[in-house]
């Protein structure tokens, strides 16, 4: 029954792409047709030319110099890249240094899109200094790697301002995501939120001040239990 | 530990790269104020306030442009903000309107290329997964999707390949379907009996709805149905349920 309705869908899907292939066929031969629309064009353009001088001269002659104007291209500056540096709280391994890169795209003055990567290596828990020579996770599992994306909302916009001559805009964030996580020899997948507040001391250059949650799902010590891994940092990115 | 100074420059690198394009000189815009007068505002954003307007007939230098917001240098040399909707009221030297070329409905019909982000389910695990396509018409497009998935007993990353076809381009929420071939990549955990990483080629059908936010962007929700072709005696099947969000170009 579930192959049936499978090879129904299937059906279904080639038949109504079908269409599609076919506005392709119609795409190439409308190319073709700009094409020699563009050369008939050309060709009228250049026999009136020849001919000007044995038609009669016309009554009005257009002397209208058409001018082919370029839309001009704008800088566009919504996409916000740098690093962050702070201190990631391990569930159960301690507090170390972090470190991360971002990558920010700006849809409109309140929504941002965001992608993070960052790294921290995580110490030895409670229970492995206590024991003596008991070790948990090697080196290499003690790295704490995560990457996540997620949707950003400025709010509160405003302006800071530093003395009487200087203002910077302002906002506070919130962010929400979704992500992986490795660490434990094991990759995770994490969600993220995360508020903060930055200021813009110049129109490309940003430092923010933000705090961020790492959640995911664990049974590295034995039972399953969610973790929550609290992250503060100080971030700069520089808008292009 | 000892690595961090490599990644710590690297960083900077990174940091610091945009920063030289940014030093980059380019051909800047002037435009010419047609309305009784042009708002400037101290920031980018609808709540900052007017601080100066530029009269009609006066010219603006466009510095650059950030989300709904114009950044301009008047004649007197004021830098201000000015929003998108009051800059496409300005014209060219030559007379002709501003063309922002803001993401739209048109735009979200007819695009050449789109990409974006997921979260959902494959075949009972957690999925994160991102997608980008190549349009050959308002329907029809050739997309590729890589995704990674996390799971009670097995890890894995996915990665496809295959066409979608928009049913109604026109509409605001719009269906599609798609159909295609892909490889997923599986690694049991450690703690199985049989913990050695696979890969197989898949093929899937599926389909989806999109549905247009605001701007160039839009909601994205998807199923497809992949056949894993196992070495095993019986093929198998995988469902995948994803959200997400995406942009067109």
């Amino acid at each position: 029954m579930e192959t049936r309705a499978r090879r129904v869908l299937l059906i279904a899907a080639a038949l109504l792409s079908l269409p599609g292939c076919a506005s392709v066929q119609r795409w190439r031969t409308h190319r073709a047709e700009v094409r020699e629309a563009r050369a008939e064009a050309r060709r009228e353009a250049a026999q009136s030319a020849g001919s000007d001088s044995e038609m009669p001269p016309p009554v009005i002659r257009p002397e209208v110099v058409r001018r082919h104007a370029r839309a001009p291209r704008i800088k566009s500056s919504n996409f916000e890249i740098g690093a962050h540096f702070g201190v990631l709280s391990i569930e159960d391994f301690g507090s170390h240094p972090t470190y991360g890169v971002d990558l920010a795209y700006h849809v409109t003055e309140d929504f941002f899109l965001r992608a993070e990567l960052g790294r921290a290596t995580a110490g030895r828990t409670s229970f492995e200094t206590l024991g003596g020579n008991i070790q948990l996770l090697t080196e290499g599992e003690r790295k704490f790697t995560y990457y996540d994306f997620g949707v950003g909302y400025n709010f509160l916009p405003g302006e800071a301002f530093l003395g009487s001559r200087h203002a910077m805009t302002s906002s506070f964030y919130l962010l929400t995501g979704v992500g992986a996580t490795q660490f434990g020899g094991d990759k995770k997948f994490t969600v993220n939120v995360g508020a903060g507040y930055q200021v813009l001391p110049l129109d490309w250059l940003t430092v923010r001040l933000g705090v961020e949650d790492h959640i995911f799902q664990t049974d590295l010590l034995g039972a399953s239990k969610l973790t929550n891994n609290l992250e503060a940092f100080l971030g700069t990115t520089v808008f292009f | 530990m000892r690595r961090a100074p490599i990644w710590l420059l690297l960083l900077l690198g990174l940091a610091l790269a945009p920063i030289a394009s940014h030093a980059r000189a380019r051909a800047q815009v002037r435009v010419f104020v047609r309305t009784p007068y042009l708002e400037l505002h101290t920031g980018p954003g609808r709540g900052y306030p007017v601080f100066d307007v530029v009269p009609r007939g006066q010219s603006v230098l466009i510095l650059f442009r950030r989300t709904q917001w114009l950044k301009v240098l008047t004649r007197r040399g004021v830098e201000g903000w000015a929003s998108e909707r009051d800059m496409m009221r300005t014209v060219l030297a030559d007379g002709s309107p501003l063309d922002l070329r803001i993401g739209t409905r048109a735009g979200y019909m007819s695009h050449r290329f789109e990409a974006g982000a997921f979260a959902g389910v494959y075949g009972g695990a957690s999925l994160i997964s991102g997608y980008a396509s190549l349009s050959f018409n308002s329907q029809l497009a050739l997309e590729v999707s890589v995704g990674q998935f996390f799971g009670r007993y097995s890890n894995g990353v996915t990665a496809d390949i295959g066409l979608t076809h928009v049913i109604a381009p026109q509409w605001r929420l719009s269906p599609f379907l798609m159909l295609g071939t892909g490889l997923v990549h599986t690694s049991p955990k450690a703690t199985l009996v049989q913990p050695s990483n696979r890969t197989e080629q898949t093929a899937y059908v599926g389909g989806g709805l999109r549905f247009y936010l605001t701007r160039s962007c839009f909601l994205r929700a998807e199923y497809k149905t992949h056949m894993v072709f196992t070495k095993l005696n019986r093929n198998q099947v995988e469902d995948e349920w994803k959200l997400g969000l995406a942009v067109f170009f």
